[in-house]
């Protein structure tokens, strides 16, 4: 169901704002830093779009900690939230939105922007963007779910290999290069049912940063998910679907809208969507050292079992 | 232990396959149950306590009544322990 807002604002590419694509999400950035800005169009270059916004960020940035003054103050924020405004306990970001118009007024130390810090903010504000767009949009339930993992699309399908921050996502697309297949997204990528609805499922490369310099915007069908695990030896085990459920369910970025205060219904839609791709799509435990070779062995000898399978029904 | 038993608030249950996967606390929590126990844990609904469970579960599975009787003694226990269920004070 599409629900259009009274007074949605349509917000066209200018010197101090963008419009990025998420899936069907189109997100405005307006930051009056052009310099700032510039280099958000640069990370973002892939996926700019002139389509009109679904919700507008924007963005305002303050000077007064120094990075090492940012982390300490992090460790200690603890968010507030009042009738369609929020602050931090420590006072280093606070904002306004109206969602019936779709927009949101974030500021915050300028540093909060540095994709080095142990958390992405910049993936934080595009997801919370996108989840929010979506509550507009489509009443709140997404067509699509953000997934914390590496997408790669090998012989025209997706496969994705996912867990947990520092588990080995970047480690794979790095040893994929582009030998073994298209890495789309190392860090983040957008799964959901393909137009049309045949019980198919589709993945398509989001802007959201990763280890790795290259975004792609593409998409193709989900073939398998893989959840990644560090070992000293390579090797794969299919899953049952309730470990595969539970597992993958933690993967899933929280779809949370700006202001949202019902949990249950946020883990409910968690819970929904896992429910629905552990039903459609086969899991497994990829364990793997940091050897090439031995990694596209297993995913080689995978698929080829999955082939079969599709042979055999 | 008869006084009536009800599911505690603010849980989410799927069915996954043969199983039923309960989610706590917002998503930091997450038990399974199997055919039998998710049956109990269903007709937690604060209107019985052990015994009427028992009588319920005797209708719907083949099993004695001292068979469940013990069955929903230990799995009622192991739920008030995770806190899926709660006594209702009466």
């Amino acid at each position: 169901m599409q629900v259009e807002t009274p007074e949605k604002q349509v917000i066209s590419s200018q010197e101090n704002s963008m419009q990025v694509q998420i899936g069907s999400i189109c997100c405005a950035i307006k930051c009056q830093d052009t310099k700032a800005l510039q280099g958000l169009r640069q990370r973002y270059l892939d996926f700019l779009t002139d389509r009109p916004a679904d919700v507008s960020i924007e963005l305002s940035g303050v000077d007064h900690l120094n990075a090492t003054e940012l982390e300490e103050a992090l460790s200690e924020t603890r968010f507030v939230h009042g009738e369609n405004n929020f602050h931090t306990t420590s006072h280093i970001i606070s904002g306004t939105y109206d969602l019936s118009r779709g927009t949101i007024k974030i500021s915050g130390e300028k540093n909060l922007a540095n994709p080095d810090l142990p958390i992405n903010h910049l993936n934080r504000l595009l997801s919370l963007g996108y989840y929010s767009a979506c509550k507009i949009r489509y009443n709140g339930i997404p067509p699509a779910f953000l997934v914390h993992s590496c997408g790669i699309i090998r012989h025209g399908q997706a496969m994705l290999f996912a867990g947990p921050s520092e588990i080995g996502k970047t480690t794979v697309g790095r040893l994929c290069g582009n030998r073994y297949g298209q890495v789309i997204n190392d860090e983040m990528v957008l799964v959901s049912r393909q137009q049309g609805d045949d019980g198919r499922l589709s993945v398509e490369g989001v802007p959201m940063l990763g280890g790795l310099p290259s975004r792609i915007k593409a998409g193709a069908p989900l073939a398998c998910i893989f959840l990644l695990k560090q070992s000293k030896r390579t090797a794969v085990r299919e899953l049952e679907r309730t470990e595969a459920f539970l597992r993958f369910m933690r993967q899933v970025i929280t779809p949370a809208y700006i202001g949202q205060k019902d949990k249950r219904a946020v883990y409910g839609l968690i819970a929904d969507f896992s429910a629905t791709v552990t039903s459609l799509i086969p899991f497994f435990e990829l364990e793997f050292k940091l050897d090439r070779q031995s990694l596209w062995r297993a995913i080689e000898e995978t698929e080829i079992m999955l082939g079969k399978e599709k042979q055999e029904t | 232990m008869n006084n009536r038993i009800m599911q505690a608030e603010d849980l989410i249950s799927r069915q996954i396959g043969d199983e039923t996967v309960i989610i706590k606390d917002n998503g930091l929590s997450t038990y399974v149950l199997n055919r039998m126990a998710a049956c109990i844990w269903e007709l937690c609904d604060g209107t019985r306590g052990v015994d009427g469970i028992t009588e319920k579960i005797c209708e719907r599975f083949e099993v004695d009544s001292d068979q469940a009787n013990a069955d929903v003694t230990e799995t009622i226990d192991q739920l008030l322990k995770t806190g899926l269920v709660n006594q209702v004070k009466v």
